[in-house]
């Protein structure tokens, strides 16, 4: 009875120790001109979930690096840390009734779902990321490079504008992107949706870009002469005899990169070649 | 079996991949132009996605309807559950890409005001798009070894940008520009993966 029990925790430890072991990478740098920092600030994990209740907010604030929201709650259930972080929050106003009955600023949790409710005064630090497009001296390539952080407040409830935006939606949990930022301080919002994605496709109607949380994480590189003024002598391009032709390049991206390099991994893949790199100054056997 | 576990913890499937085309004839010159002028008004917009986005629309739709001097393509991908190993890869095939080609420019020499020029017009070029998605998109994550598969893979990324669902965007081209060869040596050594269509 005992052996058939030890056996069964035996076998399914070794399961979960064959899964975890799928998901490690490799984290041998290569030594070709990878760029080797994403230079926009590493977007914050959320925190895990916190379970669902009402929760008074002591303080807020808001990153623009990526539009990670951290609060500090009051009244968390023990093992559960004061300081929540999450991307993507909804908010809504208290409404008159709520906030002539006496009714803070507070963090509800429905079925996993955070909404903040604020009042309409409620002032939430804004941490603005100054960036700067410089070439790596090391690549050739520009980057996006953060240069300093300016420290702020937004107020998304504050001032009559706000009211006459979107009338009783406000009341509603929504999301909210903030508006362009000034030094003075922001006020009211630049965007608003019943999805993320909504408020900044809102943002950019507005503005006729995309909000700093959004353009913050991307990573903008050139190669070749894209950024070179043309020049205006004529010349006879010299025939091509050299092993490589010109090109030239140009390239976003939106996603968080890591320590580790893959190319030591070989990829399953697809396409018409799958798994096999064939950069021309490296060989590598087929898969 | 990991992938089935990964959809029901709810993470983000990423796609990535890259599509080399490689067009010869003796039009293919303008397409070049068009390249570098998506290529300066992505630099004007300082990288916006959503900028890249529209540009890479009008250069699929260029590339469709320039499908005679369609000769021969390439493309891999894979498919990662985790954003770091997606953005990575991106990174990877950007770096990859631009060491098919020179960055500097063919410094020819000079031509003096009387003197007559000529300049050589390409028959060979080689578009490379490397682009990353969330969700499933089958007609890219295939073998685009025929002319079908990959107008139904242009097509395809035209609706991602309408859809939202494009993370990264990349575009290098070899030749640089107008006055630059793309010799079909160059294009063996450089380009070893691409396969007739």
């Amino acid at each position: 009875m005992m052996f058939r029990q030890f056996t069964a925790l035996v076998m399914a430890l070794t399961l979960c120790l064959s899964t975890v072991s799928c998901g490690t990478n490799s984290s041998k740098v290569t030594q070709s001109q990878q760029p080797t920092t994403n230079s926009t600030p590493a977007a914050v994990n959320n925190t895990p979930a916190i379970a669902d209740g009402r929760y008074p907010v002591q303080q807020a604030s808001y990153d623009d690096a990526d539009g990670t929201y951290s609060l500090t709650l009051l009244n968390t259930p023990p093992g559960t840390p004061p300081l929540y972080r999450v991307s993507n929050l909804q908010m809504a106003r208290l409404t008159n009734e709520q906030i002539a009955q006496g009714e803070k600023s507070f963090l509800e949790v429905k079925d996993n779902t955070p909404v903040l409710y604020l009042t309409e005064d409620f002032k939430i630090d804004y941490i603005h990321n100054v960036t700067e497009t410089r070439e790596n001296p090391q690549t050739g390539q520009t980057e996006t490079v953060v240069v300093r952080q300016e420290s702020n407040f937004w107020s998304p409830f504050a001032g009559a504008l706000a009211g006459q935006a979107i009338g009783s939606l406000l009341f509603r949990p929504q999301y909210y992107v903030p508006p362009v930022y000034q030094p003075g301080g922001l006020r009211g919002f630049g965007g608003y949706g019943n999805t993320y994605d909504g408020a900044v496709q809102r943002y950019r109607t507005n503005y006729n870009t995309s909000p700093a949380a959004v353009r913050n994480r991307e990573t903008f590189r050139t190669t070749g002469g894209l950024r070179r003024t043309p020049s205006t002598t004529v010349r006879q391009p010299a025939p091509s005899t050299g092993t490589k032709s010109t090109g030239s390049g140009y390239g976003t991206s939106r996603l968080r990169t890591g320590p580790g390099s893959s190319t030591t991994r070989p990829r399953s893949g697809f396409g018409t070649s799958p798994g096999v790199r064939r950069a021309p100054t490296r060989s590598f056997r087929r898969r | 079996m990991t992938s089935w576990l990964n959809r029901m913890s709810g993470r983000t499937r990423y796609m990535v991949c890259r599509i080399m085309i490689h067009l010869a004839g003796d039009e293919i010159a303008p397409l070049l132009g068009l390249l570098n002028e998506k290529g300066r008004e992505a630099i004007d917009a300082e990288g916006d996605l959503q900028v890249l986005g529209e540009g890479l629309v009008e250069i699929c739709q260029n590339l469709l309807q320039m499908n005679l001097y369609w000769f021969s393509v390439a493309n891999e991908g894979d498919v990662l559950w985790k954003e770091e190993e997606a953005g990575n890869y991106v990174t990877e095939l950007f770096t990859d890409s631009a060491q098919r080609y020179l960055s500097e420019p063919n410094y020819g020499k000079p031509v003096g005001e009387n003197e007559s020029f000529s300049i050589p017009i390409t028959h060979n070029l080689v578009v490379m798009i490397t682009i990353a998605a969330t969700g499933e998109t089958p007609a890219l994550e295939t073998s685009l070894g025929d002319r079908e598969g990959l107008e139904d893979a242009l097509k395809a990324i035209i609706n991602l940008h309408y859809q939202g669902r494009l993370e990264a965007i990349q575009v290098q081209f070899s030749p640089a520009q107008f006055g630059d060869e793309l010799t079909n040596d160059q294009l063996l050594l450089n380009f070893p993966e691409l396969v007739p269509l």
